[in-house]
């Protein structure tokens, strides 16, 4: 970057091209004139409106008008700051300093998901333009915020995690996408502005991506409007990939070994893993629908909450604070089932107010300070990079010993909807609502036969309050998915028709969290569904 | 003095582009006028001979209901009569045709319209293809799936019987347990070909000045003259299919025979062809079959109000 003109002189003290010792690590500061200082976030500003030039921009006026309008308040933002600058005669510009591994190892983790998750569902890479548009507005965001803050910008790789991690959990649809600039705009200002003295050091209470995501989060299931997110169709997709499990696990170990981070992620996975089988012993039913850990909180116990700067320093605060995630992702999964709002935000909402408790759980800790066998274990409060390797040999062991035992990638025993009928039947906790929820998410799907069983299910009223009208509804879609019983019972809905699924059916039913099985053999589809649990699939396995 | 001259050219030049700026509204507003009144008279002649208070039905005495009296009529197709006939059309191993009993039912004259089926739309706010309301509002409703059909006779059904000005021969005929709904197979093809047999609505020989076949798209309801028809039955051939409430299935027909087959795919019989079609297809006896979620510019529906 080169400097405007001789005659405006640095007011910081710092010259062009200075260099200093920050803590060991040399920064380089660089400043602008006040013509470069519109010319440059307007470089991201123009190429924020050159994708929005884009086909798939422009396929939807909603999502081209949402550009615009993020290029417009850009822009005049930068025209303020270029007249500031121009009358004040100060000048603004950029820290340069060697990257932080914090930023650009998380990204490249974050990025390794989304090519895996995209290489199972289409979407993500569709997607791929948005979050790259994205980019470049919270660079020029950013930038701005900062220099309308203090003098100087940190250049380096801080927007990608937040913005990558943002999008690993909630997209806005086309429709409603000015929400998710709006979204990225208050994590950045949240950084900014949400910040407090800790340990003799201003820095930010929040996780940004977290504190974004969990008021917005809020708010949508505040107003009912959580359906103008693709939150649902991010959480159950990331099953598509297989052995999605071990993917993060090794994506996580990366994680764990540059930021000792394990005491987190590793707590609130032992924590999630040991309440749900304690559950399961009490009840007979899984917990979680079809999954020990469903795949987003997995996710996100490794990449949302292991922000470095905004969880506990010490070990035992580490511990802590992930035996804390789990324990909330547990109980905020139950208290939103109750509201009947989505289950997939309980990962989202309690990461804020875990940041919130940071300085509390350290100062809790400290007294185990003196605490010599807490300390042999890695555990006290001094954190130490063999302890982490410990930590994550332990972490290794237990990873392996679950998924040896079927807890991770193997089938559930929730994925069978006759285990649910038959836990509905007898009355068990919670069945008949999961038995109700696995139909109308394969109805969706387009499973005719799941569209007709919820059908029935509204018109008798026998596990749910009867509604003769949602029940039409759920027949006609079962009648034009081709299901004959749909059609009778659409057309007369006294005498209710129920039948076994179709092979296409079972196609659908039998994914296990999976794509669909549309390419396998009628043979081994009727095995499956066999194993399943549906009886008159194991008289076809015999027939053919 | 030049000042004055300046502001003098200044008022005119500002006063001659008014007047050209009125003009050009003026020729505008003109044109959207002109262009509303031709539309908004093209729409009282599409709507002439229906009810508007009625949710377009059409403005006779029965509200365009027709009774079809109870009475036995021959089923399927005689090969020998109808050297057209398909396989699908005979009524067993054994014999070609079948004889079927049935009761007194009252079938629609026409064809819904399009502003029939927006009546419904708009009353319910039931999610249609956009498609089905952008024909003409006196032609045939097109681009409705077989559930869109059952839906609007549900509704219609429930209109009907809280409807204050019912014709009471409807009135009692609902009482006595009869429901709006779509034909059966049975019931279209008895009112299109009576019990005499006959190939085709009008006779035995296809006439072209009968029914809209092989055209280019539908045409309003009932445009096609047919004095030899039975019951003064309108487009019973062509225009478009018909849906009726019979799964698809071989013959013999048997009214409550629906819930066989419930392992298959769901297919549902149309009944007398289409513009789309040719003669043979305008038939009173051929059967037709389509997906129910099938949404077709050829494809539309009748009504009947029957106790079956």
């Amino acid at each position: 970057m080169q400097s405007a003109s001789n005659k405006s002189r640095p007011q910081d003290g710092q010259g062009n091209g200075a260099v200093k010792s920050n803590g060991g690590v040399e920064t380089t500061s660089v400043l602008l004139s006040a013509k470069q200082m519109l010319v440059v976030p307007s470089v991201f500003i123009l190429a924020l409106f050159l994708i929005s030039l884009l086909p798939r921009i422009q396929s939807n006026e909603t999502l081209t008008v949402s550009f615009w309008g993020a290029c417009t308040a850009l822009l005049l933002w930068a025209v303020f700051l270029f007249r500031n600058a121009l009358t004040s005669g100060k000048r603004k510009g950029f820290i340069l300093t060697k990257p932080k591994p914090q930023h650009y190892i998380q990204a490249m983790v974050h990025m390794s998901v989304y090519v895996y998750w995209g290489w199972a569902w289409p979407p993500v890479q569709e997607y791929a333009l948005l979050l790259l548009a994205q980019l470049f507005f919270a660079y020029a965001f950013d930038m701005m915020l900062a220099w309308s803050r203090r003098d100087t910008y940190l250049l380096g790789f801080g927007p990608f995690p937040i913005i990558f991690s943002t999008n690993l959990f909630m997209w806005f649809r086309d429709d409603w996408f000015y929400l998710q600039f709006i979204m990225i705009a208050v994590g950045f200002m949240g950084k900014e502005f949400v910040r407090w003295n800790r340990e003799g050091r201003m820095t930010h209470i929040f996780n940004p991506s977290a504190f974004t995501l969990g008021l917005f989060s809020l708010i949508l299931i505040v107003t009912g409007t959580t359906d103008i997110t693709w939150g649902a169709q991010i959480a159950s997709t990331l099953s598509l990939a297989p052995g999605i499990y071990t993917y993060l696990f090794i994506g996580g170990l990366v994680v764990m070994y540059f930021f000792s981070i394990t005491l987190v992620a590793a707590s609130a996975a032992i924590v999630l893993f040991a309440l749900s089988a304690l559950y399961f012993s009490i009840t007979g039913v899984p917990y979680f629908l079809d999954s020990e850990i469903p795949t987003a909180v997995f996710l996100g116990l490794h990449l949302l909450v292991t922000d470095p700067s905004t969880s506990p320093r010490t070990p035992t605060g580490k511990l802590f604070f992930g035996v804390l995630y789990g324990v909330g992702v547990f109980v905020l999964y139950t208290v939103l089932e109750m509201f009947g709002s989505p289950t997939f935000y309980d990962k989202l909402l309690c990461v804020p107010l875990l940041n919130l408790s940071v300085q509390w759980i350290d100062r809790v800790v400290l007294p185990l300070r003196k605490n010599q066998t807490l300390e042999r274990l890695g555990l006290g409060v001094t954190p130490s990079r063999r302890a982490n390797l410990g930590h994550m040999a332990v972490w290794i062991v237990f990873f392996a010993s679950m998924t040896l035992m079927g807890k991770t990638d193997s089938r559930h025993v929730g994925d069978s909807l006759p285990f649910w009928a038959q836990a509905c039947e007898e009355g068990r906790v919670h069945a008949c609502d999961r038995m109700l929820l696995l139909e109308s998410t394969y109805c969706t799907d387009n499973s005719g036969w799941a569209c007709n069983e919820i059908g029935a299910q509204y018109y008798s009223g026998k596990y749910v309050e009867a509604d003769p009208e949602r029940a039409l509804g759920f027949f006609s879609r079962a009648c034009e998915l081709r299901f004959q019983a749909g059609c009778l019972n659409f057309l007369d809905p006294s005498t209710i028709s129920v039948t076994q699924p179709r092979a296409f059916d079972l196609r659908l039913l039998l994914r296990e969290g999976g794509q669909n099985l549309m390419e396998m053999s009628e043979p081994d589809l009727y095995a499956r569904a066999c194993e399943h649990g549906w009886a008159y699939a194991c008289t076809s396995v015999a027939v053919l | 003095m030049n000042n004055q001259k300046i502001t003098l050219r200044t008022w005119r030049a500002c006063v001659g582009r008014y007047c050209v700026f009125l003009l050009i509204s003026g020729l505008c507003l003109q044109s959207v006028f002109a262009q509303n009144t031709s539309s908004t008279a093209q729409l009282a002649a599409q709507l002439q001979g229906f009810r508007a208070d009625a949710w377009f039905l059409p403005d006779d005495e029965m509200l365009g209901f027709v009774p079809i009296p109870a009475g036995s009529f021959p089923m399927g197709s005689n090969p020998l009569i109808d050297p057209m006939a398909f396989e699908n059309e005979r009524w067993s191993q054994t014999s070609r045709q079948g004889i079927v009993e049935l009761p007194d039912y009252y079938i629609s004259r026409f064809e819904v319209t399009t502003a029939q089926f927006a009546a419904f739309v708009e009353a319910t706010a039931y999610r249609a293809d956009p498609q089905s309301q952008q024909q003409a509002l006196n032609h045939p409703v097109a681009y409705v799936s077989w559930t869109d059909a059952v839906a609007y006779s549900r509704w219609l059904d429930k209109t009907l019987r809280e409807a204050a000005f019912l014709p009471p021969a409807l009135k009692d005929f609902l009482m006595e347990g009869a429901h709006v709904t779509l034909p059966n197979e049975a019931e279209w093809e008895k009112a299109a070909k009576g019990a005499d047999g006959r190939i085709y609505p009008w006779g035995n020989q296809m006439q072209s000045q009968r029914a809209n076949v092989a055209s280019g798209g539908t045409m309003a309801v009932g445009s096609f003259s047919c004095p030899e028809c039975l019951f003064d039955l309108k487009d019973m051939s062509g225009n478009v299919w018909e849906w009726t409430r019979s799964a698809y299935q071989d013959y013999p027909f048997e009214a409550s025979n629906n819930r066989v087959n419930l392992a298959e795919d769901a297919l549902w019989v149309m009944r007398g062809g289409s513009y789309n079609d040719e003669s043979n297809n305008a038939r009173a006896a051929v059967r037709g079959a389509a997906d129910p979620g099938a949404r077709r510019p050829f494809i539309g529906f009748r009504l009947v109000i029957s106790k079956q």
